[in-house]
């Protein structure tokens, strides 16, 4: 592009902010913005002009589920983003430190500062033994499954939770193996947190070991218990 | 801060985007709390469908939440910057899924014109009475033919279906009305 065409670069931008420049024009116009300052500055005169015509309408209060989708995104994406260390010798320093900071009692420390989590379902077996205690955090963000009595699945299978949501159509949605004894608590994704948050019961079936492969319960349905919802 | 932001709501969104620079999640609460419904209604206009849309402004708050340093360099207000984040992802949805919104919902219906039933979008600022002021000066022609772009999300073949008219004549509409408002704002 010419920059020597103030009036060229200045109706393409204003087309654009417009939204009627579409297509490959469109796309080349973007290019054209991110490598040129000048052209840049004409985009913004031209948002700043015409917007008040989209700030007049009636704001449109979004779902519930938006935040707690936008919240789950962005710890996804910054825990991804800092977890990579490209060098050889930063990866066995980090390494070595993790094990230092077990070594020293740093996960009970962190354990103490972690967000309180509420006992939402107890699995219990058929003589009513407690098995499992299922907790989450308030943001349904955080999951923690606490093996109660010895949960010995049969050789070579593993115990799977799931979320029975009506939200994806009753089609149940993975919450992860549940532990045989001890605990394990994970950070829930976002189709699996709007999965919990519509859900009203969870399931545990038999899967092969670590849990169903196809994302799908493909083993019996042992267990199916209501969720407590909080007020 | 920048010039705009002697309107209260620019000054603090100024402030949280800041913070959001600084990792705070506070404040992109607060910036979401603010300014979320404001931004869905601009792009559930364009996008037409309720669960495509509210999708788009996930991405539009996980986009603010990485792109929060570059505002410190941008040129305008924090609204502005915002609402045109949110108008381009409802515009780049609206290219993807263009050929199911045309089964879906279609074009048979002329939305009004806020410019001729409302004044709320001419009563919110410098800038906004400034564009009212150049907009009464176009055609009504003119007026539907850019608001109908910009607030719907509309081609100009969208708009030739709409009105009735030729391509040509809407391309016209609109060249002429943007140059016109260019002329009659920078006068």
């Amino acid at each position: 592009m010419r920059h020597d065409q103030p009036e060229l670069i200045d109706a393409l931008a204003s087309e654009y902010v417009l939204g009627t420049l579409r297509g490959a024009a469109r796309r080349r116009f973007e290019r054209w913005r991110a490598d040129n300052w000048h052209i840049a500055t004409r985009v913004h005169t031209w948002e700043g002009r015409l917007m008040p015509l989209a700030l007049g309408l009636p704001p449109v209060t979004p779902g519930a589920d938006v935040w707690r989708a936008i919240e789950a995104r962005i710890s996804a994406a910054d825990g991804s983003r800092s977890a990579p260390l490209r060098r050889p010798v930063m990866r066995a320093l980090a390494a070595a430190l993790v094990l230092c900071v077990i070594a020293a009692g740093g996960f009970f420390a962190w354990r103490l500062n972690a967000p309180p989590l509420q006992p939402v379902a107890m699995i219990k077996a058929a003589q009513g033994a407690d098995v499992w205690s299922i907790e989450i955090d308030a943001h349904g963000a955080q999951l923690r499954a606490v093996a109660l009595a010895g949960a010995a699945p049969r050789p070579g299978h593993s115990f799977e939770l799931w979320a029975l949501s009506a939200k994806t159509g009753g089609a149940p949605v993975s919450l992860g193996v549940l532990p045989t004894s001890g605990q394990l608590e994970r950070t829930l994704d976002a189709s699996q947190q709007t999965a919990l948050a519509h859900a009203l019961k969870i399931a545990v079936t038999l899967e092969p070991p670590g849990g169903s492969a196809s994302g799908k319960p493909t083993g019996p349905v042992l267990f199916v218990v209501d969720l407590k919802k909080s007020a | 801060m920048t010039e705009s932001a002697a309107n209260p709501l620019d000054a603090e969104l100024e402030k949280l985007i800041g913070a959001c620079a600084a990792r705070d999640r506070g404040a992109l609460r607060q910036l979401y709390d603010l300014m979320a419904g404001q931004m869905l209604a601009c792009m559930l206009r364009i996008v037409k469908r309720r669960a495509l849309a509210e999708e788009a402004l996930q991405d539009v708050f996980v986009s603010v939440w990485q792109r929060a340093a570059q505002f410190k360099g941008a040129r305008g207000s924090a609204r502005v910057w915002l609402m045109s984040i949110a108008r381009h992802r409802a515009i780049d949805v609206l290219r993807s899924e263009r050929a199911d919104l045309y089964r879906e919902a279609q074009i048979e219906e002329l939305p009004e014109l806020a410019s001729d039933t409302t004044g709320d979008w001419s009563s919110s600022g410098r800038s906004a009475a400034e564009l009212a002021r150049c907009f009464a000066e176009l055609s009504r022609e003119q007026r539907r033919g850019i608001e109908l772009a910009f607030v719907n999300g509309y081609s100009h073949a969208d708009i030739a279906r709409a009105t009735g008219e030729p391509l040509g004549t809407i391309k016209s509409w609109i060249r002429r009305g943007l140059a016109s408002l260019r002329q009659c704002l920078e006068s």
